[in-house]
């Protein structure tokens, strides 16, 4: 990997990079997919730098998120989709309906 | 908070105490009776007006237990119109996708053109007809009307009340004020289709004696405290045919984690933000407690609106056929302005989802078993107040004879 694929300083989460995903559905996918183990360790690598992450996240408005940054935004989408598992459950997933059964509808206008 | 027993059926002798009978879960002659009495006859919530915010937005929204697919449409009056879907050629569905925007409506199959108001516009090769008049071939419209942002339709041709006079004076006041606008520019929506019986799915979701045992891991500190420890409610009002339920937050719940983290950016479902300076109009609390953390409006007959500081969520259950519901879930907040921001709404997006699957998990079970035939009733205690108000008024509307108004 010759591109560096987060931003400056956060280089120590680059094995977590399977977690930076773009789509909910992605993400529900991973949780239910992951064993424990690797869910509890994307967990405690990311958790304690969440203030740094934020910090620098906060510095782009949202128009202007350049691919490092953004990759970075996609770890924290990640880390909302499993904290419940990790904090709550202590398994991936509830006892329930398939988080694929409730399909995610945009109702409101898209403009381009 | 005064903890009683059985304090709202005593408030409300009328709904009485007794079992409930299963046969409105599972039978296919009672689902048609809801269709023809209730469905057909009532002002059902289709959406929002942030859907089609300009003249030509338009969605699509397909009312299988009304037997129709419903266009709504923001004309170039600004007002918000309605139709029964279909083109008055050879009665083609007129508009195929869910959403979009238009000046005119042209039909797929022969190209007849409508105008946003609903009148024909165009006949392909008009004059191979037989005296057409145009004037009178525009599409069907379905009565409509919109509160509080809601977009209403009936699609009885001759509604027997308006819709403010459905909703009434009552609970119309009683949630005035609250910020629904500000708080729908954000929409999170979902649906799926589950085998249950749409009333299965909605009583789910219209009593919170559940909370404690079925979210225990999840929410079951949010709402239960040391003083509460069923999360019993803080008030219940009947504006039939409606209801509504105020429910009181624990004060001494501790944050894990990542909720922490998210703290400070903004109200997510399940965890408000309580430091939220915003006032709450007079009637949204109604007992001013505290420790409060949101409202329950139940909309009959298939729409629960759930409102609390910074942020509202709907459930609407659509009926398919005695088994099958398509359940819709939308939360509404404001916009995220930064990514921090989005991130705290994630959050609060993903554990509300959480909930959301664990409350299904009972619903394909529950009508499973229901239709076993191994009991003939259901039981409800005090707290399960909305759910009995429901089967009530719906065998008021059952009972109506035609052209009268229901007793409720």
């Amino acid at each position: 990997m010759s591109e560096r694929q987060l931003p400056e300083g956060f280089q120590d989460l680059e094995p977590y990079l399977e977690w930076s995903l773009a789509t909910d559905r992605e993400r529900s996918i991973k949780r239910q997919t992951s064993p424990m183990t690797k869910i509890t360790a994307f967990y405690h690598a990311i958790v304690p730098r969440m203030d740094e992450i934020l910090a620098h996240l906060e510095q782009y408005p949202l128009e202007q998120v350049p691919a490092d940054a953004q990759s970075l935004f996609y770890l924290t989408l990640s880390l909302a989709k499993i904290a419940p598992a990790v904090e709550m459950y202590g398994e991936p997933v509830p006892e329930g309906l398939d988080a694929l059964r409730l399909e995610n509808i945009d109702i409101y206008p898209t403009r381009g | 908070m005064a903890l009683g027993k059985n304090k709202w059926h005593d408030r409300y002798p009328e709904l009485g105490t007794g079992p409930i009978p299963v046969e409105p879960y599972v039978s296919p002659e009672y689902f048609e009776q809801e269709r023809a009495r209730v469905f057909r006859k009532t002002w059902l919530n289709i959406g929002r007006v942030e859907q089609i915010p300009q003249p030509g937005d338009y969605f699509v929204k397909d009312l299988t237990i009304c037997n129709t697919s419903i266009l709504v449409v923001r004309g170039k009056d600004g007002e918000v119109h309605a139709f029964h879907n279909m083109c008055s050629h050879r009665g083609n569905q007129l508009v195929w996708d869910t959403k979009g925007r238009c000046q005119t409506f042209s039909c797929k199959f022969h190209g007849w053109t409508y105008a946003l108001d609903g009148s024909l516009r165009y006949i392909t090769d008009e004059h191979n007809f037989f005296g057409l008049k145009k004037e009178t071939l525009g599409m069907t419209p379905v009565a409509v009307g919109t509160w509080e942002g809601f977009i209403f339709i009936n699609v009885d041709p001759d509604p027997q009340q308006t819709l403010p006079e459905y909703l009434g004076e009552g609970l119309r006041t009683s949630i005035k004020g609250y910020p629904f606008e500000d708080l729908s520019t954000n929409c999170f929506s979902w649906h799926t289709d589950v085998q249950a019986n749409w009333k299965v799915a909605k009583d789910a979701f219209q009593e919170v004696y559940h909370i404690s045992t079925l979210h225990r891991r999840i929410i079951g500190d949010v709402y239960a405290s040391k003083a509460n420890p069923y999360a019993n409610a803080l008030n219940f009002t009947l504006y039939p045919p409606h209801g509504r339920v105020s429910l009181s937050a624990n004060p001494d719940r501790k944050l894990t984690g990542v909720e922490s983290i998210v703290q400070g950016f903004g109200s997510t479902v399940l965890q408000q933000n309580n430091s939220a300076s915003e006032k709450l109009p007079a009637g949204v609390n109604p007992t001013g407690y505290p420790h409060w953390s949101f409202d329950g409006l139940a909309l009959f007959p298939n729409c629960l609106i759930y409102v609390s500081k910074g942020t509202y969520l709907t459930h609407i259950f659509w009926p398919i056929t005695e088994n099958l519901t398509r359940w819709e879930i939308r939360t509404y907040s404001p916009q995220a302005e930064t990514l921090s921001g989005r991130f705290s709404q994630e959050y609060g997006k993903v554990s509300f989802r959480d909930t959301l699957l664990e409350d299904a998990s009972t619903l394909e079970r529950t009508q499973t078993m229901l239709r076993s035939g191994a009991k003939k009733e259901i039981v409800l205690q005090d707290e399960e107040l909305l759910i009995r108000q429901h089967h009530k008024v719906t065998e008021s509307f059952l009972n109506a004879s035609k052209g009268s108004q229901p007793n409720v």
